[in-house]
C-alpha cells in the first residue's frame, strides 16, 4: 500500500493508516443506525459479502499481480458446500459449516493452484477460467448431487439469525471484518510485502534468494479460502444458490469491483463491490438495457480510471517510479 | 462401430470443427500480432449475422450478405481497435485491461444489436445453390456443411499463403516476434495492428454470415462462443494459426465420438480435453516457444 | 365575485390531493423477466401482453376504483432475481410477485413469495416442481407446465401414431429438458405403451452446432424422436436436421414448446411439413373470437404475432384482477389464496364450451392441449407453416396426477 509519509508525525500517520477503517465502520455500522429499510439492509448485506469475495480476490489480483479469470470457482465452491452440509445437517453448526466450505474452496485451490501457477499471463487467466468452467459444468451434470440448474432453495438459517435479514447483516458484518483484518495484516505483512514484489519484478524476488512460485500458490489458496467464506455467507443471505455463481461472468465480477474501486489499494474492492451492486440495482430499476450501462461504466473506468475510485490522485500525475518500473518488465 | 457410423461421425465432427475453426482463427491471430485477448470475439460474429440479416432483408442475395457482414464487422473492429484498445497498449496489467474493455464490449453489442433489430428470433436462408444434400457412399453429408468445410480450407490455404509469400505477410509475423524492433525499422506498426485487427474481426463476422443460415440469429448468439473458441486457442496455442486448426479438428472429433460413446458427458468432454493439454503442453500443441514472462 | 372564485380555487387546491389520497390506490406486481439475450423475446413479449391486460383490466374496473399496475425488471440470473423481489416486497410494497421466464430462478423466486406469504403467478416457467413436488401455498401458475404437454403427448404416441416402437431423445441438458423426457416415459408407461429407447442426447443448452448428434440419431434410427429443446435451439435444430433428410425418415414429436410461434415465425418456409408439435399457445388455435382478439391486440401493439409467453402473462394479470374482484382488496392474502384456488378463468387457449381453472390441490391452471402437425398457413407471417390437424386431450385426463407428484417427489425430493 503505498503511502505518503507525513513528516514525523506517527498519530496523523496513524489515524490516515486507519482512515479506511474509519469510514469503513462507518458506513456499514451506520447504515444499521440510519435504518432504510429491510430493502437497503439487505442491498448492504450483499455489498458487504461481495467486498470480501473482491478483496480475497484482490490479494491475488491487485497485489500479486495475477489475473485469476476462475475465482468464482473458490466462490461457489464455498457457497454449495456450506449450503448442501445445512441442508443435510441442519444449520446449528452454521459457522462451522461456512468455515468447513472455505476449507474445502482452499483445498481445491491447492490442485488448481499448482497447475495453474506453473504458467503466467494470459496462459494462467485461461486455465483458472477452464478450471472455472469445468467446476460450473460439473455442478450443472451432477444434478443427483447439486440439484443441477434447479440449485439448492431454502437453505436454512440458524435460529438465532432468522426474522429480519438484519441479524444476518450483523452476523456477516462481523465474519467479513474478522476476513478483511486477517487480509489487511497479511497484506501488510512481509509476505504480503513479497508478493508486492513480485508482482512488480519476479526477477529480483528470485535474486533475493525466494521462490515465487511457492509464495504465488500461497496467496492463491488464502484468497480461495476467503473467497469461500464469502460463498458460504452468501448461502445463508437469500437461502438458495445456483451454479450460475460459479460461471465466468461471476469471475468476471471479482475483476471489475477491483478495478472499479482500485486494485491497488486494499479497501479499493469494497468501493468496487458497493458500485456494481449499488449500479445493477439502478440501472436494473429503470430500464432494461442494463447490459450496456454497466458495459459503458466499466470502458469508462477502463480507459480514463485505471487505478479505480480509490487511485483516483493518480491519473493526473506522472507516473511513479513503480509503474514505470512495472511497464518495463511487462513489456520485455 | 461400422465404418458408415465412423465416417458419419467424422464428417459431422469436421463440419463442427471448420466453423469452429474460421471464429478462432481471428481470436489467435488477434493474439498473435496484435497481443490482444479479445473476448469480445463472440460479439463480430453477432455483429456478422445481423449485417448479413439486414442485408438478405433488403436485397435477398446470400453472397453479397457475406460479404457485407464480413467487412461490416471487419470495420467496427478496426473502430474499436483504434479509438478504444489502442490506448491500453504498453500498460502496466494489460492483460486485465483487456479482458475488461472487451467484456464490456460484449455488454454494449449485444444490446445494440438488441435495441436495433429487437429481440425475436431471425433466420438467414441458405442460398439456393447450396441447398439440398448428396450421399459419400452411405453417408449424407449437406451441401452447405461441405460448403463451409471448402471456405475453411481456402481461408487457412490464404493465409498461409499470405503470411509466407507476401511480403506485408512477412510484416504481420515480425511484428508479432518484436514490434518495438519493427517499428525502429520505419513499419508503421500502430496500422499493421489495426489492419491485423481489422481482418481477424472480419473472419469472425464471416463466420458468423456462413453459420447463421443453420443456426439462429438472436442476441446472445456471440457468448456462447467466447469459451469454445478461447478451449480451441488455448489447445492449439495462442497466436498459432495452424494451432487453431488443430484445436478445432480435436474438439470437433472428440465432441462428434463423445455422442456416441459418452452421451452423459459429451459436454464436459471439452474442457476435460483443455485441462489435459495445459497440464502436459501448457503453450499449446503446436506452439514452439516455451512461455514467457508476459 | 373574485373573492369567492379564489376561495373556490383554493378549496379545490385542498381537496384535490385528497383525492389522490382517498381516491385511486395502485395495486402493484413485481414483475421479473428475462429481457436480454436468448430468452428476451418472451420477456419483451409478456410486457406488451401485461400492458394489454392492464388496459383492459383497469377499464373493466377494480373494487375501490383502485388501479392495478405492473413493475417488470430484468431477471439476470436467480441470486439477483431473489434480491428484486425481495426488494419489491419491502421496498416497493408489491402485492404480488408475478412472470419468470426460467423454471431455475422461478424455484429461487417461489421461496421468497413462500417466506414472505406473497402471492407468486408464474406465467412462464413449465417445470413441473413448482406445482408438484415443491409446491407452497402462495405459488399459482397461469400457463400449463410440461407434465400436462407430455402426458398429452404420451397420449397422442399411443392413440395416433402407429406401428412405432423404437424412441430417442434429444434435449437440453438441464432440468427442463430431463423432466420433459421423464415425463413422458411415466405417461407411456401408465398407458401401457412398449417401447424401447435407442438414444438419448444432451447436448448443452444453446449448443449451437448439432450435427453430430444428428448422425448419431440417424444411425440409431428411431421410430419417433422426441425433442425437449425451446426456442432459439429448436430452429437450429430443425435447421441442421433437415438437409440429412431426418424428417423423412422417422416422426419428429416435439410437444412442449416445438410449435411456439417463434420457432415457426423464424423458420418460415424451412420448416418441414407434417412433423408433430404443439404449444403452450397457439395463434391459430382455436379459432374463436377470444383467441383471435386477444391475437391482433398483440399484433397492432407489438407490430408482430406473439409468442406463447405472452398468453401466459395476459391471463396471469386476470387472475389477479378476478381474485381481487372476488376478495374486494388486495391486502387480504389468505382470503386472495382461497378465492384463486378453483378459479375458473377464460383465457384466449379455450376452446368453446370449456373454461380453464385453477386446481385447488396444486394451483396449476388446467387447459386442454392441443397437439397437431405443421401445414402450410401463412396467415401469420413470417410464419409460412402452422399447426394444423389437431388433437384435443381433455384437461382433467391431463391433471392433477397425484400419483406423478409422489414419483416426482420421490425423485427429486421435496
Amino acid at each position: 500500500m503505498r503511502k505518503k509519509r507525513w513528516g514525523g508525525n506517527s498519530t496523523l500517520k496513524k489515524i490516515k493508516d486507519y482512515l479506511p477503517w474509519i469510514v469503513y465502520f462507518v458506513f456499514f455500522v451506520g447504515i444499521l443506525v440510519v435504518n432504510p429499510g429491510t430493502h437497503y439492509i439487505h442491498l448492504v448485506a450483499r455489498v458487504i459479502i461481495f467486498s470480501l469475495y473482491a478483496v480475497a480476490f484482490n490479494l491475488l489480483y491487485g497485489t500479486t499481480g495475477l489475473v485469476s479469470f476462475g475465482h468464482a470457482l473458490f466462490y461457489g465452491v464455498g457457497a454449495y458446500i456450506t449450503g448442501m452440509l445445512v441442508k443435510a445437517a441442519g444449520p446449528e453448526y452454521f459457522l462451522l459449516f461456512i468455515i468447513l466450505g472455505a476449507a474445502g474452496a482452499a483445498f481445491v485451490s491447492i490442485f488448481i493452484g499448482l497447475l495453474t501457477l506453473r504458467l503466467t499471463g494470459v496462459y494462467f487467466t485461461m486455465l483458472t477460467l477452464a478450471f472455472a468452467q469445468l467446476a460450473w459444468g460439473l455442478t450443472f451434470k451432477l444434478y443427483h448431487f447439486t440439484g443441477g440448474d434447479d440449485g439448492i432453495q431454502a437453505i436454512p438459517k440458524p435460529a438465532m439469525l432468522t426474522g429480519g435479514v438484519t441479524k444476518y447483516y450483523i452476523f456477516s458484518f462481523i465474519i467479513v471484518t474478522i476476513c478483511m483484518y486477517l487480509l489487511w495484516r497479511i497484506r501488510r505483512s512481509p509476505f504480503g510485502s513479497v508478493l508486492n514484489c513480485i508482482r512488480q519484478n519476479p526477477q529480483r524476488i528470485t535474486f533475493l534468494g525466494m521462490n515465487v512460485y511457492k509464495n504465488q500458490l500461497k496467496a492463491f489458496v488464502i484468497s480461495a479460502f476467503f473467497a469461500g467464506v464469502a460463498g458460504g455467507l452468501y448461502a445463508g443471505l437469500d437461502g438458495s444458490i445456483h451454479p450460475d455463481m460459479l460461471h465466468w461472468p461471476t469471475s468476471g465480477n471479482a475483476i471489475l469491483m477491483a478495478t472499479i474501486g482500485g486494485m491497488g489499494t486494499f479497501f479499493g474492492p469494497v468501493v468496487g463491490a458497493g458500485i456494481l451492486t449499488g449500479l445493477e440495482e439502478i440501472v436494473g430499476k429503470y430500464t432494461e438495457y442494463w447490459s450496456f450501462c454497466i458495459g459503458v461504466v466499466v470502458l469508462i473506468v477502463v480507459l480514463l480510471f485505471p487505478n479505480g475510485v480509490l487511485g483516483i490522485k493518480k491519473i493526473s500525475g506522472n507516473k511513479n517510479n513503480e509503474e514505470k518500473e512495472t511497464e518495463v518488465v511487462c513489456n520485455s | 462401430m461400422d465404418i458408415n457410423t465412423f465416417l458419419a461421425q467424422f464428417v459431422s465432427g469436421l463440419s463442427v470443427a471448420m466453423l469452429l475453426f474460421l471464429i478462432s482463427s481471428g481470436l489467435t491471430l488477434i493474439f498473435g500480432v496484435v497481443n490482444v485477448l479479445n473476448f469480445a470475439h463472440g460479439s463480430f460474429y453477432l455483429l456478422g449475422t445481423y449485417f448479413a440479416y439486414q442485408l438478405m432483408q433488403l436485397f435477398n442475395n446470400f453472397w453479397v450478405g457475406l460479404l457485407v457482414g464480413a467487412i461490416g464487422a471487419g470495420i467496427v473492429g478496426m473502430v474499436i481497435e483504434i479509438l478504444f484498445l489502442r490506448r491500453i497498449y504498453g500498460r502496466a496489467q494489460e492483460g486485465a485491461f483487456q479482458l475488461l474493455m472487451t467484456f464490456a464490449f460484449i455488454l454494449i453489442l449485444d444490446d445494440v444489436v438488441k435495441f436495433i433489430w429487437g429481440p425475436e428470433y431471425k433466420t438467414i436462408p441458405k442460398p439456393d445453390s447450396l441447398m439440398g444434400s448428396f450421399n459419400m457412399g452411405s453417408v449424407m453429408v449437406p451441401t452447405y456443411n461441405v460448403f463451409i468445410i471448402v471456405v475453411g480450407l481456402l481461408v487457412v490455404l490464404f493465409a498461409w499463403y499470405f503470411l509466407t509469400k507476401t511480403d506485408t505477410g512477412k510484416t504481420v509475423r515480425a511484428s508479432s516476434l518484436d514490434r518495438v524492433m519493427l517499428g525502429l525499422l520505419g513499419t508503421n506498426v500502430p496500422m499493421i495492428m489495426t489492419l491485423v485487427f481489422g481482418v481477424a474481426t472480419a473472419m469472425g463476422g464471416l463466420a458468423g454470415v456462413l453459420a447463421a443460415p443453420l443456426r439462429t440469429v438472436t442476441p446472445g448468439a456471440g457468448v456462447e462462443f467466447i469459451i469454445d473458441s478461447m478451449i480451441v486457442v488455448v489447445i492449439g496455442g495462442f497466436g498459432n494459426f495452424w494451432g487453431a486448426l488443430l484445436g478445432a479438428l480435436i474438439i470437433g472429433e472428440v465432441l462428434s465420438f463423445g455422442i456416441l460413446w459418452m452421451p452423459e458427458l459429451a459436454t464436459v468432454l471439452t474442457f476435460i480435453v483443455m485441462i489435459i493439454v495445459l497440464i502436459v503442453k501448457p503453450e499449446g500443441l503446436l506452439a514452439k516457444k516455451a512461455v514467457g514472462r508476459k | 365575485m373574485k373573492r369567492k372564485l379564489i376561495s373556490l380555487l383554493l378549496v379545490l387546491a385542498v381537496l384535490a390531493p385528497l383525492t389522490a389520497v382517498y381516491g385511486a390506490e395502485t395495486i402493484k406486481i413485481g414483475a421479473l423477466y428475462t429481457m436480454t439475450g436468448r430468452g428476451g423475446q418472451y420477456g419483451k413479449d409478456s410486457e406488451v401482453a401485461i400492458k394489454i391486460a392492464l388496459d383492459e383490466v383497469n377499464a373493466k374496473g377494480l373494487p375501490g376504483g383502485a388501479k392495478l399496475d405492473v413493475i417488470i425488471t430484468d431477471d439476470k440470473n436467480p441470486q439477483y432475481a431473489v434480491s428484486v423481489a425481495k426488494r419489491y416486497i419491502t421496498d416497493e410494497k408489491c402485492k404480488f410477485l408475478f412472470g419468470i421466464i426460467s423454471t431455475a430462478i422461478g424455484l429461487a423466486v417461489t421461496e421468497v413469495s413462500k417466506e414472505h406469504k406473497v402471492i407468486f403467478i408464474g406465467t412462464d416457467h413449465a417445470g413441473t416442481d413448482l406445482t408438484a413436488n415443491k409446491f407452497q401455498k402462495y405459488y399459482f401458475r397461469s400457463s400449463n407446465n410440461t407434465f400436462q404437454s407430455m402426458m398429452a403427448g404420451a397420449y397422442y404416441l399411443k392413440d395416433e401414431v402407429k406401428n412405432w416402437k423404437k424412441i430417442a431423445y434429444i434435449g437440453p441438458d438441464y432440468a427442463y429438458g430431463r423432466d420433459q423426457w421423464m415425463e413422458l416415459k411415466w405417461g407411456l408407461d401408465k398407458l401401457g405403451v412398449k417401447y424401447q429407447v435407442v438414444g438419448e442426447y444432451w447436448p448443452k443448452l444453446y449448443e449451437p452446432d448439432y450435427t453430430s448428434y444428428i448422425t448419431a440419431i440417424m444411425k440409431a434410427a428411431p421410430d419417433i424422436l422426441v425433442n425437449g429443446m425451446w426456442g432459439g435451439d429448436t430452429v437450429s435444430f430443425i435447421k441442421q436436421a433437415k438437409p440429412y433428410g431426418l424428417f423423412n425418415k422417422m416422426k419428429y414429436f416435439h410437444v412442449d414448446a416445438g410449435g411456439n410461434y417463434e420457432a415457426l415465425a423464424a423458420l418460415g418456409a424451412d420448416m418441414p411439413e407434417g412433423i408433430i408439435m404443439s404449444a403452450r399457445h397457439h395463434n391459430n388455435w382455436p379459432d374463436t373470437p377470444a383467441n383471435k382478439a386477444y391475437v391482433q391486440k398483440f399484433y397492432k401493439a407489438a407490430g408482430r404475432y406473439p409468442s406463447y409467453a405472452a398468453e401466459g402473462a395476459y391471463v396471469g394479470v386476470h387472475m389477479i384482477a378476478e381474485a381481487i374482484r372476488k376478495v374486494g382488496n388486495a391486502n387480504d392474502t389468505e382470503a386472495l389464496v382461497k378465492a384463486l384456488e378453483g378459479m375458473k378463468i377464460q383465457t384466449p387457449e379455450d376452446p368453446p364450451g370449456f373454461t380453464s381453472y385453477i386446481d385447488p390441490k396444486t394451483h396449476q391452471i388446467v387447459q386442454i392441449q392441443a397437439i397437431g402437425t405443421t401445414v402450410k398457413n401463412d396467415k401469420f407471417p413470417p410464419a409460412k407453416y402452422m399447426l394444423g390437424n389437431f388433437k384435443i386431450y381433455p384437461a382433467d385426463k391431463l391433471w392433477p396426477s397425484f400419483e406423478y407428484i409422489d414419483y416426482m417427489t420421490k425423485v427429486k425430493g421435496k
